[in-house]
């Protein structure tokens, strides 16, 4: 269809899209023509504009608690990270859920693209010239509320499905309740993997479903929540999250 | 919404691009329950609103910087990412369809059949900046209002209005076309 020398079309398109109608192939099709047209994210801004308080109407309900928990944990990992990694991360979550949220947002998007043609994300692999230390996985984690305060730390060899673990200044865990440890993967929008329950005593082990160049690789940073003593029931962490920090490749 | 509620959440908006995560949890407390009940009304399910919700204010932290206050209002933008999501999450492949049960008794879903208590159209009149659509909307014809409606707050297609209103696709087209140029014409003219 061309809708290009059609300011009516293109303007009744926008309406529809975002009203709600347009849907299907419609929908993805109108999602890629706004990505670079200007014209018609500012048409879809304006019907924003004029049909958004409709949600006014709409009765207000109070979501679970487990939703702000889940938010809490899922934004620890990116007030964490660099500001140039939040760049990708818009990247990847646009791509990702094929969602364009406002015709704006992506106009910015586009902007902050032309801005910084050279940001890079920087691997977080440590070389290491000595061959005495074995090629392994080595997380690192802090305090949630005190940053400065390390508190877990955990070592895999490359090759071992064996996580080896330490409570630095953790104290114990509520009653009934215990540590979980999740990885949390670099693309934002992927949901935290469990990696296992802590140990009740300060050091130990704890088992990886596979070596950890399999189990570990995909996941530069680990957290820990605060969870039922037989971990979360959702699959996803439910408590507060307590540590998180980096998991560095060394080798 | 009121001027002052408006600036505070501008402001709020700030501080979370700047990732001051104190004033993120404020956005969260004001903004939370309209938007989740936005979602739930148009997924019916509550679980979905809970992910949904979930992954917008994850979006909304990551890119509060984005949010530009001269091209809209804090809460439009909200509700956009919110109503965005939902309808990609009923494009899902495998979604068990929800239908919405007809109702022969509601001609008109204006003052009755959306909501308990008070019809949205009375809920709109006590926010200062929607009286204005209320009364375009008012002013519609009944099946343009209604397919304008059910489309918005029930996230229905035109499939699913033809099916809903029991007429043909065709017919429901025109409903939210005419209905949609009537309010911007209405809306232009207020």
């Amino acid at each position: 269809m061309n809708y290009r020398d059609k300011p009516e079309l293109q303007d009744r398109l926008a309406g529809e899209y975002v009203l709600g109608t347009l849907r299907g192939r419609a929908r993805s099709r109108f999602q890629t023509w706004l990505r670079d047209d200007a014209r018609l994210r500012r048409a879809v801004a304006e019907w924003e504009a004029r049909l958004a308080p409709m949600a006014a109407g709409v009765a207000e309900l109070a979501p679970p608690r487990r939703v702000w928990q889940a938010i809490q944990a899922r934004i620890a990992v990116s007030a964490r990270r660099p500001q140039v990694s939040g760049f990708w991360e818009s990247l990847a979550f646009w791509r990702g859920w094929g969602l364009i949220a406002t015709g704006c947002a992506a106009a910015l998007l586009g902007a902050l693209a032309l801005q910084q043609p050279q940001v890079v994300e920087v691997p977080k692999i440590v070389e290491v010239p000595s061959k005495a230390m074995q090629a392994s996985y080595v997380a690192i984690l802090h305090a949630t509320q005190d940053g400065q305060k390390l508190v877990f730390v955990a070592y895999a060899g490359r090759h071992s499905d064996e996580l080896w673990v330490k409570k630095v200044a953790l104290g114990d865990a509520p009653p009934e309740h215990g540590y979980e440890l999740w990885g949390l993967p670099a693309k934002a929008g992927e949901p935290p993997k469990s990696l296992g329950m802590l140990p009740k005593d300060d050091k130990g082990t704890i088992k990886l479903a596979a070596v950890a160049d399999q189990s570990l690789k995909d996941f530069p940073a680990l957290a820990i929540s605060i969870e039922p003593a037989s971990g979360s029931k959702t699959g996803l962490p439910t408590g507060p999250v307590v540590a998180k920090g980096d998991c560095l490749k060394f080798w | 919404m009121d001027p002052a509620q408006n600036k505070l959440l501008q402001d709020l908006l700030a501080a979370c691009a700047r990732k001051d995560q104190g004033a993120f949890a404020r956005l969260y407390q004001a903004t939370a329950p309209k938007l989740f009940g936005v979602a739930v009304r148009i997924l019916k399910r509550e679980d979905w609103a809970e992910e949904v919700v979930q992954d917008c204010f994850v979006s909304v932290w990551n890119h509060a910087g984005t949010y530009s206050a001269g091209l809209s209002a804090p809460m439009t933008w909200m509700t956009s990412i919110v109503r965005n999501r939902c309808l990609d999450w009923l494009r899902r492949p495998n979604l068990e369809v929800v239908l919405v049960a007809a109702d022969d008794d509601a001609e008109d879903p204006i003052e009755g059949m959306a909501f308990d208590g008070p019809g949205p159209l009375d809920q709109l009149a006590s926010s200062a900046d929607a009286k204005a659509l209320a009364d375009c909307l008012r002013r519609l014809e009944a099946k343009q209002r209604q397919a304008i409606m059910l489309a918005f707050y029930d996230g229905l297609s035109h499939s699913e209005l033809a099916s809903h209103m029991r007429q043909p696709l065709g017919t429901v087209k025109t409903w939210v076309r005419r209905g949609l140029e009537r309010l911007k014409g209405c809306l232009g003219s207020m």
